[in-house]
């Protein structure tokens, strides 16, 4: 006790002077001031000799920049949603594995575990996909919300729909996988790609799909809950939902190898899974999903716990392992099958829903062959799934220089432009099909 | 060529509310080479400027060859115009800076080369055609600009003081040619200056100006020998000037001077007025008095070679009195007492 | 940085030797500083941008030097796509730029026109804004939702579509940038003598073809100048094409394939060679057009700069022309007002309501961002200046051995692309620890100011060359006759001459600093250090942070317009002085 009182006597001190040296716990976090403000404020009033210092940058950013300071590590935390962003961090060897104490916290959410098993990271709120809109919008176009996934490939939706790309987003990538292990490999892709045809945009950042709904740019968005719940919560006219097949995840926080203040981190850890730390998610900027059950009685009306409702999350069973395998060529697969190739897409998929629209009147059978080769060809993979899998081909994508005579095959550049020139053909054959399908 | 006459009816013109051109009138003859002289300020430029079009509308009328033009925009008038600094655009070659008028004109480009090499011809410097005006001397940037205003045979030359970036010796040079140019294509020129010698030496008439207003106009002779106010007295060559008054008796008048002195007039002399203009080649210095002198003391000398220059004080003034030098003459020391000999034959009483 | 440093002034003896003999005598204090400035540019400059670039010269799996990289660059559509969607959006950008510039000066420079200065003022004021913050508000106003559009759909059922794709990053980019050719342009028309219109009118000329045969030629290469700067500023930036979400072009490739996780493909270091040699190139091409085209056209004897009155009818075109204008270009100021000072605004032509909490948020929250701001812009313009100044010098004034090497080094920090020398800094400056902080350098705030300075140089030293122009030889002469010093000659007389310019360098480097963001974004190592833009950037990044976001970049373009306008006031005040100096 006395201690205490001496240790924060000094860090009233040493803030006086600007230092407070001992007590800083650099945290770097994809997390916006608004969710991180609170929870600093909460926590620096809970432990008054620490001092937490936010360096916000996406998640992608976050995990280059952890890599890239390595050598002679500045920062404690590593503190961001996306679980695979954490396996990369921790096969990289540049996380450590601590004991951290959690009362109370369950070990899934979900279907999902909540912590490494090793202990490298930490589970310390719950977050899904799901689908965001803008009432304005979709009444002002006579458009009713998408439910499930498989609704935003509808034709109606067509040039309506956000989405980040997985390479730019860690939350997207886990939205894209979750689909992908919850449809099978090729069947998941011809979702997507179809789901991708309908896209106004790929945005760069991940908040770039709930801002472009909230301004109303685009009508409805792929994006995690608390987007949807925090942008509802500031006022938008948008709403949020669960589509069935989603994955429950939490969002993670880990101490980084080698970090200045090991001790203070853990401390971070553990306050944010006490009781008052997993209350401040409920803070209206916030809205996460607590992942203390208790927590969700001081919940508001109508906010969903996973922990009672088996509906939310339930279906997919996520493959951490399969997911961190292939983590790079299933960003490198989406970039150039769709975001760099969004238009190409979106005209094909566009063609053919006119040639279907044309078809429903007409039935012509003729037409509806030449319909069913279009998506035929839309719905191709350059690769399958082992090969996806073949950590050989996957390390044509990390490829980071361990040893100098490390050899790799081929080289990423190469594999991309065969990729591009596979689906960059297939959708101007499709588009033609479907132009001819519909002249019919 | 077509000649062309200029008529400028009582002409105002201000620059917001300072007042330039105050009431001009001024009849230039067909093929009549025209100066506009005076001192910085007068407002000549100003003048020569309305006439091609430049500057605030004025009031009144200019008429050339018949059509008035004060309404019309520069580019409608075929003024050709030179200016000071010459205007060569530096961006287009010779060839290109004389072209430019005819192809505005539309003309076909294989009746411009001819026409531009004609031009460049009557300057002398067609050899000069293809360089760019940055290689060129001052003279020949004049030359140019020149040819540059002459191939689109304007109806009126006007020039800009077109010699004041020049040197002395080329000036006198430049001025010559100026004048065998335009004696040989006939046309009406006007040509703004500020120096008495080239509008003498080059004009057929010209106009003094001051305060925006035409002082006189007349041949150089005329305006030197008659001015008709104080001011073209001055501004014409050196004039001493003694205050006074003319007192007639009969067909005989003198001229009393405030210091009570007195000059007799010839016959053929006006009598109004309170001044008398003396020029200093028309005073003769002397030790001893005589018919027409004045007593003065020597204030400084000045020898000017065929000249020496004496400053004497006399008739309640300072009298600038030129004797003309040679070996063996009269030396008037500073300070000397001396008689000033005037022959009022040439005096003229304003 | 200390005058004591053997080790240089060694080598420099090393290197005097093979040198011709009358650079040895005469080290002076102005060698000694050249070498100090060039040592600082190498070190802050060209070894980062190196530290960069030659990972684009190694194979990825062994390391060994290659250019089967550039190979794969040309071979790969995607990357041909990119560089071409990148060149045209820089031509198209220079187009639209010149459309929105060219009217403004002509009508501000040649004609009486009340407002001019007011005009050439808030001409400036686009360029002191982030540009992403520029995209956000444009998306409101123009976007395929946005207040135009929603207009137009409802009054007659079409949308044009300004801002689908690369005609968002052209509209947007042309709005930032334009003022580079409204300044240039502006100053070229200025010195354009009057007798040169007037001897085409006299021939006939007049309108559009006296303009196009006569006066713009003669402006061509202030007009050059600008265009380049436009030009390579669209071709290596980031934040736009980022923020509307346009991948297909070299800059956002290169930040996408650097900035991914895992991605360690050489791809995006090749990108960025090919961003610097490019710009470099396009800046040495206009280098080359403007060589002996600078036409002093102000004459002896000419009459000055003229500008002519326009009658009534003209008048209110210019007017409605001017006032068209300046509404496009201020359009995103004006949307971020609306947003600052909005509830929410969502698929509506205007806010649902107005309120002055963003403001009262955006108070609470970012007093550091602002201070570090003021702190680091003001740090790098400071040392802009001195340093612009002093190359300036030596360039101009002395025989300095490799004195154009200076000029042309810190003028290449212009190609150079914000990412590529965040990256460098923090690969070259991580490893190195600051005594008595006990940091690496990388992340100490002091780093971001450095990283400003270089960015902006190139602005600060072309207004101190022009400024120093301006002092005539015979002044400093004067001075040294009467037995004054080279160092007291530069202090007395030099430099109080040169104030208009520099001051003019100082704001230009301070204001576009104040909004720089794609350095910064590298290298702010803790929110703490972040200042102004980045703090935007973060308030942006919330669903409730859009109205503070917005309420602080009004903040900042507030305060660096008061400062633009202030210090324009004062350059005008100067030239005046001077010109009525002239002519007694």
């Amino acid at each position: 006790m006395r201690s205490t009182i001496i240790s924060s006597v000094a860090a009233l001190a040493l803030t006086a002077t600007g230092a407070l040296a001992d007590g800083k716990i650099t945290v770097i976090t994809s997390f916006p001031d608004s969710m991180t403000g609170p929870i600093e404020a909460a926590f620096e009033a809970a432990h008054p000799d620490y001092d937490l210092e936010i360096l916000n940058k996406k998640t992608s950013a976050g995990v280059k920049y952890i890599q890239e300071i390595a050598g002679d590590n500045t920062a404690d935390i590593f503190w961001a949603s996306a679980p695979d962003a954490f396996e990369v961090l921790k096969t990289n060897d540049l996380l450590a594995s601590v004991e951290v104490a959690s009362d109370g916290i369950p070990d899934k959410i979900g279907a999902y575990p909540l912590n490494d098993p090793a202990g490298y990271y930490y589970g310390f709120a719950g977050a899904g996909y799901g689908i965001m809109w803008n009432e304005r919008y979709l009444k002002a176009n006579e458009l009713v919300p998408a439910k499930e996934w498989s609704d935003l490939a509808k034709a109606e939706y067509h040039g309506h729909v956000g989405m980040s790309a997985p390479s730019r987003s860690g939350t997207t990538h886990l939205t894209v996988e979750t689909l992908l292990q919850g449809d099978g490999w090729n069947a998941g892709w011809a979702k997507w790609k179809r789901i991708a045809g309908n896209f106004s945009t790929v945005t760069e950042r991940s908040f770039g799909v709930p801002d472009g709904v909230n301004t109303g740019n685009f009508g409805l968005g792929i994006v995690i809950d608390f987007f949807g719940f925090s942008s509802k919560a500031s006022g938008f006219p948008v709403d949020f939902a669960y589509p069935t097949v989603t994955a429950l995840v939490p969002a993670n926080v880990a101490v980084v190898k080698n970090a200045p203040n090991e001790k203070g981190a853990i401390t971070f850890i553990e306050y944010l899974l006490t009781p008052e730390g997993q209350a401040v998610l409920l803070d209206p900027a916030i809205m996460r999903l607590p992942i203390n059950p208790k927590t969700y009685a001081t919940a508001p009306e109508g906010f969903p716990n996973p922990f009672e409702d088996e509906t939310i999350g339930a279906t997919v069973e996520f493959d951490v392992e399969k997911s961190g395998a292939r983590y790079n060529v299933v960003n490198s697969m989406f970039d150039v099958m769709i975001t760099y190739r969004l238009d190409d897409l979106r005209a094909a998929v566009g063609a053919i829903q006119k040639a279907e629209a044309a078809v429903a009147e007409s039935g012509n059978a003729e037409a509806q062959k030449l319909i069913d080769e279009a998506w035929a060809l839309i719905d191709a993979n350059p690769i399958d799934e082992a090969r996806s899998l073949d950590p050989d081909f996957a390390a044509i994508f990390t490829k980071k220089r361990k040893k100098a005579d490390d050899e790799v095959g081929q080289r990423q550049a190469e594999v991309e432009q065969e990729w591009d020139a596979f689906v960059v053909e297939n959708y101007r054959k499709a588009r033609e099909l479907a132009d001819k399908a519909a002249s019919l | 060529m077509e000649r062309a006459g200029i008529k400028i009816e009582d002409v105002h013109l201000s620059f917001g509310e300072t007042k330039v051109l105050k009431g001009v009138n001024l009849e230039i003859k067909p093929g009549e080479f025209f100066a506009f002289l005076g001192p910085s300020g007068s407002g000549k430029s100003t003048l020569l400027r309305a006439i091609a079009g430049f500057g605030p509308t004025p009031q009144g009328s200019i008429r050339i060859g018949g059509r008035d033009v004060v309404k019309l925009s520069p580019w409608t008038r075929n003024v050709g115009m030179v200016f000071q600094s010459y205007a060569l655009w530096p961006h287009m070659s010779v060839r290109e800076n004389v072209g430019f008028g005819l192809k505005e004109r539309k003309m076909p480009a294989r009746q411009i080369r001819p026409k531009v090499d004609a031009a460049l011809e009557l300057v002398g410097l067609q050899r000069l055609a293809e360089r760019m005006p940055n290689q060129l001397s001052g003279g020949q940037q004049q030359r140019i600009a020149l040819a540059r205003t002459i191939v689109v045979e304007p109806e009126v030359l006007l020039l800009d003081e077109p010699l004041s970036n020049l040197d002395a010796s080329l000036r006198v040079q430049m001025r010559r040619e100026l004048l065998r140019l335009q004696r040989q294509l006939g046309l009406t020129t006007i040509f703004v200056t500020h120096d008495q010698e080239e509008a003498n030496t080059t004009s057929d008439r010209m106009a003094v100006l001051d305060g925006g207003v035409i002082q006189q106009i007349g041949t150089p002779q005329e305006l030197y020998d008659q001015p008709a106010n104080l001011f073209v007295a001055r501004f014409l060559g050196t004039a001493n000037i003694l205050k006074g008054r003319v007192e007639s008796y009969g067909d005989q008048a003198r001229f009393v001077t405030a210091t009570g002195d007195s000059l007799s007039l010839s016959g053929s002399t006006p009598s109004e007025g309170g001044n008398i203009v003396l020029r200093p080649q028309n005073i003769q210095i002397s030790r001893e008095a005589g018919r027409n002198a004045l007593p003065g003391k020597v204030l400084h000398k000045e020898f000017l070679g065929s000249q020496i220059r004496y400053l004497v004080e006399a008739g309640g003034t300072e009298i600038v009195v030129d004797q003309s030098h040679s070996s063996g003459v009269d030396w008037y020391e500073v300070g000397a007492d001396v008689h000033l000999l005037a022959n009022t034959d040439n005096a003229v009483v304003l | 940085m200390s005058y004591s440093s053997p080790p240089p002034a060694k080598r420099q003896a090393g290197l005097a030797d093979r040198l011709p003999g009358w650079l040895v005598p005469h080290l002076s204090g102005l060698h000694i500083a050249a070498l100090l400035i060039a040592l600082l540019l190498v070190g802050l400059l060209l070894v980062p941008v190196a530290q960069v670039m030659i990972v684009a010269f190694q194979d990825p799996a062994t390391g060994a030097a290659t250019l089967q990289n550039f190979v794969d660059f040309f071979r790969t559509s995607l990357f041909r796509e990119s560089f071409w969607n990148s060149f045209y959006v820089s031509a198209m950008s220079v187009v639209v730029a010149t459309a929105i510039a060219l009217p403004l000066a002509y009508i501000t420079t040649r004609f009486t026109f009340s407002g001019s200065i007011l005009i050439q003022s808030l001409g400036f004021i686009p360029l002191i804004m982030p540009p992403f913050v520029g995209a956000v508000a444009m998306q409101l106003i123009f976007g395929r939702n946005g207040t135009v559009n929603l207009l137009l759909r409802d009054w007659f059922g079409i949308g044009i579509p300004f801002m689908e794709g690369l005609n968002g990053v052209i509209l947007v980019q042309s709005i930032h940038y334009f003022p580079f050719i409204l300044i240039n342009l502006s100053a070229s028309l200025r010195n354009i003598d009057r007798s040169m219109e007037e001897a085409a009118q006299n021939l006939g000329s007049h309108g559009i073809r006296l303009f196009r045969r006569v006066v713009f030629p003669l402006a061509m290469p202030g007009y050059i100048a600008g265009a380049a700067l436009v030009f390579i500023k669209v071709f290596d930036d980031l934040g736009t094409p980022l923020l509307l979400n346009v991948n297909n072009m070299l800059a956002p490739q290169a930040f996408l394939r650097i900035s991914s996780i895992g991605i360690s493909d050489p791809m995006g270091y090749v990108i960025s060679v090919i961003l610097v040699v490019f710009s470099i190139l396009s800046l040495w091409t206009s280098f080359l057009f403007m060589r002996g085209k600078e036409y002093a056209t102000v004459q002896k004897g000419g009459g000055g700069m003229a500008r002519r009155e326009l009658k009534p009818i003209e008048k209110a075109m210019a007017y409605g022309v001017v006032v068209l204008i300046l509404l496009l270009v201020l359009s995103p100021h004006i949307g971020l007002l609306l947003l600052s000072f909005g509830t929410i605004w969502s698929y509506a032509p205007l806010p649902d309501g107005y309120t002055l909490a963003n403001y009262v948020t955006m108070w609470e929250n970012s007093k550091t961002y602002i201070l570090n701001t003021v702190l680091y812009a003001g740090v790098a313009a400071t040392l802009d200046v001195i340093i612009g100044t002093a190359i300036a010098y030596i360039v101009i004034r002395t025989r300095i051995f490799g004195r154009q090497g200076l000029d042309y080094l810190a003028t290449a920090a212009l190609a150079v692309p914000g990412v590529v020398l965040g990256i460098g800094y923090l690969r070259t400056f991580h490893s190195i620890d600051v005594p008595l902080v006990d940091k690496p350098l990388a992340s100490w705030w002091v780093i971001i100011a450095l990283a400003l300075m270089v960015r902006r140089l190139p602005y600060a030293l072309r207004a101190c060359t022009a400024a120093l122009q301006q002092v005539s030889l015979a002044l400093e002469e004067a001075a040294e006759s009467l037995g004054a010093t080279k160092r007291r000659t530069i202090q007395k007389i030099v430099v109080p001459l040169m104030t208009g310019g520099i001051l003019a360098g100082f704001v230009t480097s301070f204001a576009t600093a104040a909004v720089e963001l794609s350095a910064t974004i590298m290298l702010v190592s803790s929110n703490n250090d972040a200042p102004l833009s980045y703090g935007i950037y973060l308030f942006m990044q919330t669903p409730s942070g859009r109205g503070a976001g917005a309420a602080l970049g009004i903040v900042a373009v507030v305060v660096v317009a008061i400062g633009t306008i202030a210090s324009q006031i004062i350059i005008e005040r100067d030239k005046k002085l001077r010109a009525s100096g002239e002519q007694r």
